[in-house]
């Protein structure tokens, strides 16, 4: 089970979402001082670190993470902060952070965020071949193949697929999409990633294929192997 | 106009400028008249000390016994005592002539000198000399200066009075023009209070003969005018806001209060608290959009800046609304114009926002088989973008004011959508030293935006903007190298 640090003054917010990623199946540590919070980050092992960008004291968010990467601590951070994305996002990931989440926040998208932080960081990507059910993909040619069928792809679909394959059995959100497959940073309200997931989803099952692709409500998107 | 309060007029700048210039005149004058005064005053009694000489010249030659015959005969002939003439002995006793007694001591012989003698009870002013003769007799010549004496008084009397006048004129004057300017400035002063409580479509009064004040109150003016359209659409934005938010909310609370009413079953439970979440996602991403547009329009977010090509965000835009369009039946196309490419300092994310947020309205207003243009211009060294479409256009008179927060024309009402998309594109417009125009395509609506600033001169204020932002995690710019 994998152990997450969250560092965050406001302790209802803090417990809400200690709340939110034990549902989620990780294991939740709270520190409530910037100064509490660091000597956890460094004396304990954690798989990730929720951190609040404004803590009160001396020691604020990017300060803690400032000390960390110094003592050359790799544990992946994701960045909480209610300054609305603005330069604080650059700079919070200037600053050594991971991820950067603006508060208000969905729940969805923290713990998915947080999984792709955590398998990022404890597997290192060498494979040449991904695979989930009868779904194939040669990450060198490119080549698709469901059931043995080949799948003609543009190269955005591709990135698509090959991002939530990556991520397959994990949630993933539209904004983390879009983040991903189009290198853009904002929360792009509108439902066209939905129809650049239908137009995949229809390109996989043109075979008459059980369904693979399954929209999670009100938040996104998770790839599964088809039964 | 208000009453002139007459404590306020010494401190009004006109009183206090024709107070000045009295003050200078006055002295002018007072030289002036000075000069003239010593002047004329000199000449009479010079021309009476010569007299008196060339009448002791005349006589010096005579023995006292002449002298004495001569003044005896004089005497009578002057019974007024205008010229007085008389002999003394050598110890200044009166031997002939007019009655005259000497002043104690005795001045010194041949220097004109005054004195006084009593004549008809009054105390009557003389100038004479006196002259010693040879044989030790004093001889006096005198003259009664009288006379010279009330006209260099009435000279004195008639510069004072003339003074005088002129002071109260001045005074006068210097009360009167402050009093109007006095006027002139509680009449703005009134308009200015007015304003300042509530009415801002009160303007100042331009004065008839105003002049450098009626260019300053022009000015203010122009100036009430922009803060006055400003606080309408503020106020504007406000009621927009509370309406565009009241309705969601209202929803929000009686669907939760339904559920509390009814008690349901749990699958209906879990309905409502669907709905409910879906309400707080709305109402989440209209705040989000609004503290983004102000945030942008402060110009706050320079961090991500920087030196970019237009043609692959543009590219971009398309390739991500392609799909919407299609499904729609719209046909979404790239036109770039040649040597559209070049670079500028700009933030990918917002423009690509921005641009989105164009396509995004225009294949929504856009009937299916329309189309939706996009476009990288170059006019000179000027770089722009553009987005066309096919739809309906914009009325002229709504132009500026979809702009606005929450705005929506009218018939689109109950299109999907928050109002806020135009906002953001001005805003990113803006931030970015775009110019935003919205022009009649014959038919549909053309967008374009041009960039003010000559293309390689980026204006990298941020040393941060030159920096390589490849550390941070996917950047399109990277990507589209």
């Amino acid at each position: 089970m994998a152990r997450v640090l969250v560092i965050e003054d406001d302790r209802r917010t803090a417990a809400e979402i200690a709340a939110a990623l034990g549902d989620h199946g990780f294991d939740v540590e709270c520190a409530y001082t910037g100064r509490d919070g660091l000597l956890r980050a460094t004396a304990e092992k954690y798989d990730a670190i929720v951190l609040d960008r404004m803590l009160p004291g001396d020691l604020d968010g990017l300060g803690i993470l400032a000390t960390l990467r110094t003592i050359r601590t790799e544990t992946p951070v994701l960045i909480l902060s209610a300054l609305s994305a603005v330069d604080e996002r650059v700079r919070g990931l200037r600053a050594g952070g991971d991820d950067y989440l603006t508060k208000p926040f969905e729940s969805v998208e923290l713990t998915a965020r947080l999984d792709v932080l955590i398998r990022r960081h404890s597997m290192p990507q060498q494979e040449t071949t991904l695979r989930v059910g009868d779904l194939q993909v040669d990450l060198l040619t490119r080549e698709l193949r469901r059931a043995g069928r080949m799948v003609e792809l543009l190269p955005r679909e591709y990135r698509l697929l090959e991002y939530l394959m990556r991520h397959a059995g994990r949630v993933v959100t539209r904004t983390m999409l879009f983040e991903e497959v189009w290198g853009y940073h904002y929360d792009p309200q509108t439902n066209v990633i939905d129809v650049h997931i239908g137009r995949l989803r229809r390109k996989l099952e043109e075979g008459g294929e059980p369904q693979m692709i399954h929209t999670v409500r009100g938040s996104g998107y998770v790839l599964r192997a088809a039964e | 106009m208000s009453s002139v309060r007459l404590s306020d007029i010494p401190r009004t700048t006109g009183f206090r400028l024709a107070l000045l210039f009295l003050g200078l005149g006055g002295a002018g004058a007072a030289i002036l008249f000075g000069f003239l005064y010593v002047q004329t005053a000199g000449f009479l009694a010079r021309d009476v000390d010569n007299g008196l000489a060339r009448e002791i010249r005349v006589r010096a030659a005579m023995n006292a016994t002449e002298l004495a015959r001569l003044m005896n005969d004089r005497a009578p002939l002057d019974p007024d005592n205008m010229r007085p003439f008389a002999l003394f002995d050598r110890a200044a006793n009166w031997m002939a002539g007019s009655r005259v007694t000497l002043p104690e001591p005795l001045p010194s012989p041949d220097q004109p000198f005054d004195f006084t003698l009593a004549h008809e009870g009054k105390a009557m002013p003389y100038r004479g000399v006196l002259h010693r003769l040879d044989t030790g007799e004093f001889f006096l010549a005198a003259e009664d200066v009288g006379p010279i004496q009330h006209f260099r008084h009435l000279l004195a009397a008639a510069m004072l009075s003339g003074g005088l006048v002129v002071l109260m004129i001045g005074l006068a004057g210097g009360m009167i023009v402050g009093a109007a300017a006095l006027g002139r400035i509680d009449g703005v002063a009134l308009a200015i209070e007015r304003i300042i409580n509530g009415n801002l479509s009160e303007r100042l009064p331009l004065t008839r003969k105003g002049g450098d004040l009626n260019r300053l109150i022009r000015v203010v003016n122009r100036m009430v005018d922009e803060i006055e359209r400003l606080m309408n659409e503020v106020k504007g934005v406000t009621d927009n806001i509370a309406h565009d938010l009241r309705t969601p909310l209202t929803r929000l609370l009686a669907g939760l209060e339904r559920v509390r009413r009814r008690d349901p079953a749990s699958e209906e439970y879990a309905d409502a608290i669907d709905d409910a979440i879906v309400e707080t996602r709305g109402l989440l991403a209209t705040f989000n959009a609004l503290l983004r547009i102000a945030e942008i329009e402060a110009g706050a977010r320079r961090a991500g800046f920087k030196t970019l090509d237009l043609q692959p965000v543009i590219t971009d835009v398309a390739d991500f609304y392609e799909p919407m369009a299609e499904r729609k039946g719209v046909s979404l196309v790239v036109d770039n114009e040649p040597a559209s490419d070049g670079l500028l300092a700009g933030d990918p994310s917002l423009l690509f926002e921005a641009i989105g947020n164009l396509v995004d309205n225009a294949i929504k207003f856009t009937p299916p088989g329309g189309q939706v243009a996009l476009r990288a211009l170059r006019r000179g060294d000027h770089l722009g973008i553009e987005v066309s479409d096919t739809g309906p256009g914009i009325p002229e008179e709504e132009r500026v004011a979809v702009l606005r927060r929450f705005h929506r024309v009218d018939k689109c009402r109950n299109a999907p959508g928050s109002g806020l998309g135009l906002s953001l594109v001005a805003a990113v417009a803006k931030l970015h030293g775009f110019d935003l125009a919205i022009e009649d395509a014959q038919p549909g609506c053309r967008v374009t935006l041009w960039h003010a600033d000559i293309p390689g001169e980026d204006r990298r204020s941020d040393p941060q903007d030159s920096a390589p932002a490849d550390e941070t995690p996917p950047e399109p710019v990277a990507r589209l190298a």
